[in-house]
């Protein structure tokens, strides 16, 4: 009995250490309380309630094993990092709230339905959308913790100048700008049937965004990415620069792909507006390359967004 | 929180330091875990062996310390020594704590 209790207390302690110090601490620890043990009954037979004395003493197993595997103690997400991943997470979060609630009402709108059902897919949508951007606020901060990520200048050389008025971003802007990741992807890939003519022949084809819709998903995380850099740095900076950067041009190569790769567009839509004008070739030949026109208009948003951030960024 | 509280906070905050500084001067020569609580004891420096255990195995990750298990006696036991690298560092933080102790004093005086 007074063994069992022993060798419960010691793998109540080491069951949390690593596998190869187990063993080590097990025997070190067996030989500790034998010497208390000893001590403390100076030659006599220990009974049971010396046992408990000298475990009392050593402390609640929990504490123990803490001590020897302080490391194991430490945060996902610790002290230098907390305040600000409390401060973004709330923003996204609110973000989140707000577009999906947008979204979702617009999608009311357009395609009324049974009240119940539309509350059931605004609130699933929801709860979807906050834990995705609570994992995702999330995993940003323990990278940032687990690599030491510098998001203070400690150098007062490196101080970085107090930012004009240009250089300023706001929180309103990366809100709107996450908001708004949000209320595109739900509405592109909730109704994108709603884009179409009056006869109701779609511009986009349904079955060619809802199978690939991990590509719509991407283009928004790449957003929301780019918007909580800049919700992190509080103006235009060299980094926001690169994750503008880095996210437009993703965006940019992740487009071109999706609209080559998959009919996005639907033909019949062009041949039906070309229908419209038959004594106006050239019209009409316009509406057919209109995917290149899209493209086009995309990319050359996303290269004025990086311009923009370029020239915001400079430190002049 | 009272003035105990209070004193109690401060003198562990106190020792933390010191022990490492003691533990590291004891081990010149080679001891056992509970042979080390014992001394300091004996010598009027109370540490528990919940805070030495753990305490002696962090200070050999940082290779402050070695040990070897000794299995010829009667119980197997594990024995610690300084390393050249934990020979180095007390005596170089026993020369700092020397000054540092001298000057506190001459503060808490004046």
């Amino acid at each position: 009995m007074e063994n069992d209790l022993m060798e419960r207390y010691i793998y109540a302690v080491t069951r949390r250490l690593g596998p190869k110090q187990r063993q080590d601490v097990a025997q070190e620890l067996r030989g500790l309380i034998e010497d208390m043990l000893s001590e403390r009954c100076a030659g006599a037979k220990p009974t049971e309630r010396d046992l408990r004395v000298v475990l009392t003493e050593l402390g609640p197993p929990g504490e123990l094993a803490r001590k020897y595997d302080p490391a194991g103690d430490r945060a996902l997400i610790g002290p230098p990092y907390f305040g600000l991943y409390k401060r973004v997470l709330e923003t996204v979060l609110v973000c989140m709230a707000v577009g999906m609630t947008l979204a979702h009402g617009i999608l009311a709108l357009l395609e009324p339905g049974t009240w119940y059902l539309l509350v059931g897919r605004w609130l699933s949508g929801l709860a979807a959308g906050l834990v995705g951007a609570f994992a995702f606020v999330t995993a940003l901060f323990a990278f940032f913790s687990w690599r030491g990520v510098a998001l203070e200048q400690y150098n007062f050389d490196d101080l970085p100048p107090v930012p004009k008025k240009r250089q300023t971003a706001p929180v309103w802007e990366s809100m709107a700008g996450i908001g708004f990741c949000v209320v595109f992807l739900v509405i592109f890939l909730g109704c994108p049937q709603i884009f179409a003519m009056p006869d109701g022949t779609p511009l986009l084809s349904a079955a060619a965004i809802r199978g690939t819709w991990p590509v719509p998903v991407l283009l928004a995380a790449l957003g929301i990415g780019r918007e909580t850099v800049k919700l992190l740095e509080r103006r235009y900076s060299r980094r926001v620069f690169l994750a503008a950067l880095l996210a437009d041009g993703l965006s940019a190569a992740l487009m071109i792909w999706w609209l080559e790769a998959f009919p996005v567009f639907n033909p019949a839509f062009f041949e039906k507006i070309a229908g419209l004008f038959p004594e106006d070739p050239g019209f009409s030949s316009f509406f057919v390359k209109f995917p290149m026109f899209f493209l086009a208009v995309f990319l050359f948003a996303l290269a004025l967004d990086v311009l923009d951030a370029f020239l915001r960024s400079r430190e002049v | 929180m009272d003035a105990q509280d209070l004193v109690s906070g401060l003198v562990s905050e106190l020792r933390r330091g010191t022990l490492i500084l003691l533990v590291l001067s004891r081990l010149r020569q080679e001891r056992y875990g509970y042979e080390l609580v014992k001394e300091l004891t004996d010598r009027g420096i109370p540490m528990d062996a919940n805070t030495l255990y753990p305490l002696l195995r962090r200070l050999e990750g940082q290779g402050l310390l070695e040990s070897t298990w000794r299995t010829d006696e009667p119980k197997p036991r594990k024995y610690y020594r300084l390393t050249a690298l934990g020979g180095e560092v007390l005596s170089r933080a026993t020369e700092y704590w020397r000054r540092f102790s001298r000057q506190v004093d001459q503060c808490l005086e004046g």
